[in-house]
């Protein structure tokens, strides 16, 4: 409610802003909102996609200029042009966004800087586009009844469509779409694992911020009425930036905070050139240094830290018992479901697997068990397709899989946990159920535009199902906290429940043991043959050898990258080369303290 | 929740059409008062790239004002010269467009930079704010505003005299071309190449660096086998020196051609005087040593300033002078009155003698020179 009325009264003054300017204020308010709009561009594809885009500048400028070149040069209606700019806008997007499909972090930011340049650079020696001067010109855009060569009333053109933006923005953000962008963001290969389709997601994050870049361009184009080169330059590409990272990244309404503060800084300091770079670049570092996560972070930390002082409130969220699954009867035991070929891994010299043939029958529990370095983890990577085999290869459910993007796998119904804990840590625990348990395929996007309705009825039914498996395992108070807040223990639990909220049909369980304590490990068989009973097979390493020997039906043991040996626990334990190997001392020592193995 | 927020907003904004329904900012009263300082803008970049551009301007522009200040004024009333930073942004201009007409500025001096020139153009056209621009590219008189106004010629009269000199003067008809890809050596490009055309001239070379390239070897080892009378470079100061130096390196020994940035200290330090010896330079303010007017004013400027005056610095102060004679004479006019007075006043600059013409252009010549012994001498005849 507070929110509402805040809302309404936001709105209200928005709507009666122009009345308390004068001819210059509401120019800057003009501007101002332009920037924000691409502001909110680029916090979609930096902050929410994690995608370092720094050809956002080009974007508007593209938008800008194709609305300049159709209305001047073609004598098309302004209008019309504009659908045409955003429309180029989206191809140039989807042009800048191919190189995010191989490279990441700084390496794309270079990339797109380059793409930005070279843009500015085009425009200045092209003949369409004027050149150095420019195309002045532009006809104002016309409204019936409406005189937008006002700038008064240009601001509610802008005003109107930027609240849409910015709403669809928020809409998507926190929606299906927008979920998995920021997994992606927080983590590409686990979202990958969870059936997030990483290419089609950055692309998509490309195509939003280039239509926002685009809708600010068109309405550059008609505020302003000229382009020349110097407006896209990449000083304001940096400003622009400046004002993402000021705000808050993360925050869509902190893009719009840092967007209007920056360019009232901005516009207070033109009176005094003198001091205006240093007052700049300081506020830009003060940010920086003293909140990391913007101004939009600011409240959070502040209740955090008055949360601090104060001493914990209230009870603390407590870990409730895991109630098991009603057994699945008609479970089709003894079926193949995986069958690994022959597989060879080689990195360079080493030999991480070396002819490994395996096959795991639907409803098993298998163990695989292995000194430090026996290869253990690369099987899993491999069966997952993070990493594809040198030789041999991998049937999942009757269908060769060898080499699939692992998103595809997971689609399958192939689920996995990590050894060293992958959850999305700037999301909630129910977030990173809700990104598991999303199926919906990311190009079925376009409903966000033409059947919003229908995306808001199936994300509640969403969260739904995420309440259902939160509260199945326990979790359902730490719902709306931070993984990384939790005990260890408590995160162990919350990714297996990720994993399975994907609904799989196999699932890989990597060292899932690694760092508990002993009721905890009691808890976790009980959860695992759940899970089995439930009708989800169930590969497991570990190096807890009490823990296998009495949950697995059958154990696979790896050294050097060989089987040396499967079969039953029992019949495991007494083969001499598992005992040569491996079992030799830890049969008595029972727990192996974990190592951590480098899962890449 | 969040969703209801999203979609909440737009019955609120129709609620609140629907209550105010007159079009705000309908009056638009000019308070351009009859007393007190006389209020002149003078925009230019005063940080970023552009900043040293900025910095001349400002520092011409303030002479000229100090002088008319401390001779007592126009009409006895003091001149307020205020500053602002359009960062060579064309955006930042129209805004500050909008901020000197609401602070009540008359006039305004600058920019150095066309594009945000031009962008600002109709707004000080709507608001009636007569603008004297440092700016030379041709779409100044394009954008065809009756309140601007040029300090210098238009960047085409530049190569204009330049190819008058070399292929008509001189008879050189094998020219070999270098220009950056950046605004200043595009415009370059397209005046000279004009210019050439129209005499049926066609360059044995056409060669475009980047802005930033430093090394040159290539593109001047493809002009040395063309084996040209004269190179033209149509790229900044700096540039320009380093082409100049490689290509004598290189062993090419053909003098070099070009418009102002040839002739500055800056350039001739980088090359080296020997190597930038016999280079052609066409320029309306050739040195400081041309005219007495320009001793006077290099003289003063280097008092203030510390520094030796230059043709940036020239350029403002004419544009300064010019407006401050048309206030003069209009008994401090404004708007279109001012502009009318701008484009009646003939006045003997440092530049050459300044008669408006209805394009905004008052100045259509330039004058040629050549390095000699380390120094810029005027071609006589």
């Amino acid at each position: 409610m507070r929110t509402r009325l805040l809302l309404a009264a936001g709105a209200v003054a928005a709507w009666l802003l122009p009345y308390g300017l004068d001819s210059y204020a509401i120019h800057v308010v003009d501007v101002i909102l332009i920037f924000a709009i691409l502001a909110i561009g680029l916090g979609l594809a930096m902050g929410i996609a994690g995608q370092v885009n720094l050809a956002q500048v080009a974007v508007f400028g593209v938008g800008a200029y194709v609305t300049a070149i159709l209305t001047t040069r073609a004598g098309l209606g302004f209008w019309v042009a504009a659908v045409l700019a955003v429309l180029a806008t989206v191809v140039i997007g989807l042009v800048i966004g191919v190189p995010a499909l191989r490279v990441q972090s700084h390496y794309l930011g270079i990339v797109t800087l380059g793409l930005a340049l070279a843009f500015t650079s085009w425009v200045t020696n092209a003949q369409a586009s004027g050149g150095a001067e420019g195309i002045s010109g532009i006809p104002v855009p016309e409204l019936p009844g409406v005189d937008l060569s006002s700038e008064y009333l240009y601001y509610y053109l802008e005003l109107i469509v930027f609240a849409i933006l910015l709403a669809f923005g928020l809409f998507v953000v926190r929606t299906s779409l927008g979920r998995r962008m920021r997994a992606m963001r927080d983590d590409a290969l686990a979202a990958g694992s969870l059936g997030a389709e990483v290419p089609v997601l950055r692309m998509a994050a490309f195509l939003l911020a280039s239509v926002y870049g685009g809708l600010g361009g068109v309405l550059y184009a008609g505020l302003i009425r000229y382009v020349a080169p110097e407006s896209f330059n990449i000083a304001n590409m940096f400003l622009l930036l400046g004002m993402v990272i000021i705000g808050g990244r993360q925050s869509l309404v902190g893009c719009v905070v840092g967007a209007v503060g920056l360019a009232l800084v901005r516009e207070a300091l033109v009176d005094h050139p003198q001091i205006a770079q240093i007052a700049y670049g300081s506020v830009v570092v003060l940010v920086v240094v003293f909140a990391p996560t913007g101004l939009a972070g600011l409240p959070v930390r502040v209740r955090s830290a008055v949360a601090r002082r104060r001493g914990r409130q209230g009870a603390a969220a407590r870990l409730k018992p895991f109630q098991p699954y009603d057994p699945e009867p008609s479970r089709r035991d003894g079926e193949t479901i995986l069958q690994v070929d022959r597989v060879t891994k080689q990195f360079r010299g080493l030999k991480a697997l070396d002819d490994v043939s395996l096959t795991v029958a639907a409803g098993e529990i298998r163990g695989v068990v292995g000194p430090n370095g026996s290869g253990k983890t690369t099987l899993f990577n491999v069966i997952s397709g993070l990493y594809k085999p040198t030789r041999g290869r991998v049937r999942f459910r009757d269908a060769d899989r060898t080499g699939d993007a692992p998103y595809r796998l997971a689609r399958a119904g192939l689920s996995r946990t990590f050894q060293n804990l992958r959850l999305f840590g700037d999301l909630t625990v129910e977030e990173n159920i809700l990104v598991a348990r999303d199926r919906s395929r990311t190009w079925e996007s376009w409903r966000y535009l033409l059947r919003p309705i229908s995306v808001l009825r199936r994300d509640r039914e969403l969260h739904r199902h995420a309440r259902d498996v939160l509260d199945r395992y326990g979790l359902a108070e730490f719902a709306a906290l931070a993984p990384k807040s939790l005990p260890y223990g408590i995160q162990r639990r919350v990714e297996i429940a990720r994993a399975v909220a994907a609904g799989p049909a196999l699932l890989l369980l990597d060292e899932p043991a690694a760092g508990l304590n002993g009721e905890e490990v009691r808890q976790l068989a009980e959860i695992v043959r759940s899970i089995r009973d439930s009708g989800i097979t169930v590969i497991i390493i570990e190096h807890n050898m009490g823990l296998v020997m009495t949950l697995c039906e059958r154990v696979t043991v790896l050294a050097g990258g060989r089987i040396i040996a499967d079969g039953t626990p029992a019949e495991v334990a007494r083969t001499p080369a598992v005992i040569e190997a491996y079992l030799g001392d830890s049969m008595t020592a029972g727990d192996l303290p974990p190592i951590s193995e480098v899962t890449r | 929740m969040p969703r209801l927020r999203a979609t909440a907003i737009i019955p609120l904004l129709l609620l609140a059409a629907s209550a105010g329904c007159s079009a705000p900012g309908a009056n638009d009263d000019d308070a351009k008062s009859g007393s007190g300082p006389i209020k002149i803008a003078l925009v230019d970049a005063q940080s970023g790239q552009l900043s040293s551009l900025g910095a001349w301007e400002l520092k011409g522009a303030r002479l000229a004002v100090d002088e008319w200040n401390a001779a007592g004024g126009v009409n006895g009333r003091q001149i307020q010269l205020d500053v602002f930073d359009d960062q060579g942004d064309p955006t930042t201009g129209t805004t500050l467009a909008r901020k000197i007409d609401s602070e009540g500025h008359i006039a305004m001096i600058g920019t150095a930079e066309s594009a945000v020139t031009i962008a600002m153009a109709p707004i000080l056209k709507q608001a009636e704010i007569p603008n004297i621009t440092s700016g030379q590219s041709p779409g100044l008189v394009a954008a065809g505003s009756e309140f601007l106004f040029l300090n210098g010629p238009t960047s085409t009269t530049y190569d204009e005299t330049l190819a008058k000199y070399i292929v008509d003067k001189q008879g050189l008809k094998s020219i070999a071309m270098i220009t950056n890809n950046g605004s200043y050596g595009k415009g370059e490009h397209d005046a000279f190449l004009k210019a050439l055309s129209s005499r049926n001239v066609v360059p044995v070379a056409d060669q475009v660096v980047t802005t930033d390239q430093k090394d040159f070897s290539a593109v001047l080892t493809g002009i040395r086998q063309k084996n040209p009378q004269v190179i033209f470079v149509g790229a900044e100061e700096v540039e320009s020196g380093l082409i100049v130096k490689q290509a004598r390196d290189l062993g090419i020994t053909v003098p070099f051609a070009g418009a102002a940035p040839q002739g500055t200290p800056v350039f001739l330090d980088t090359a080296g005087a020997k190597n930038a010896e016999k280079t052609i330079v066409s320029s309306p303010y050739l040195s400081n040593d041309v005219s007495d007017a320009s001793k006077k004013f290099a003289a003063a400027y280097k008092a203030k300033y510390n520094e030796d005056a230059e043709l940036h610095g020239a350029k403002a102060y004419d544009g300064t002078q010019i407006l401050l004679t048309a206030l003069k004479s209009s008994n401090v006019a404004t708007g279109k009155a001012l502009a009318d007075a701008i484009r009646g006043t003939k006045y003997q600059g440092l530049l050459g003698d300044f008669a408006y013409d209805q394009t905004g252009v008052g100045i259509f010549a330039t004058s040629i020179g050549t390095i000699q012994n380390g120094k810029l001498v005027a071609v006589t005849g």
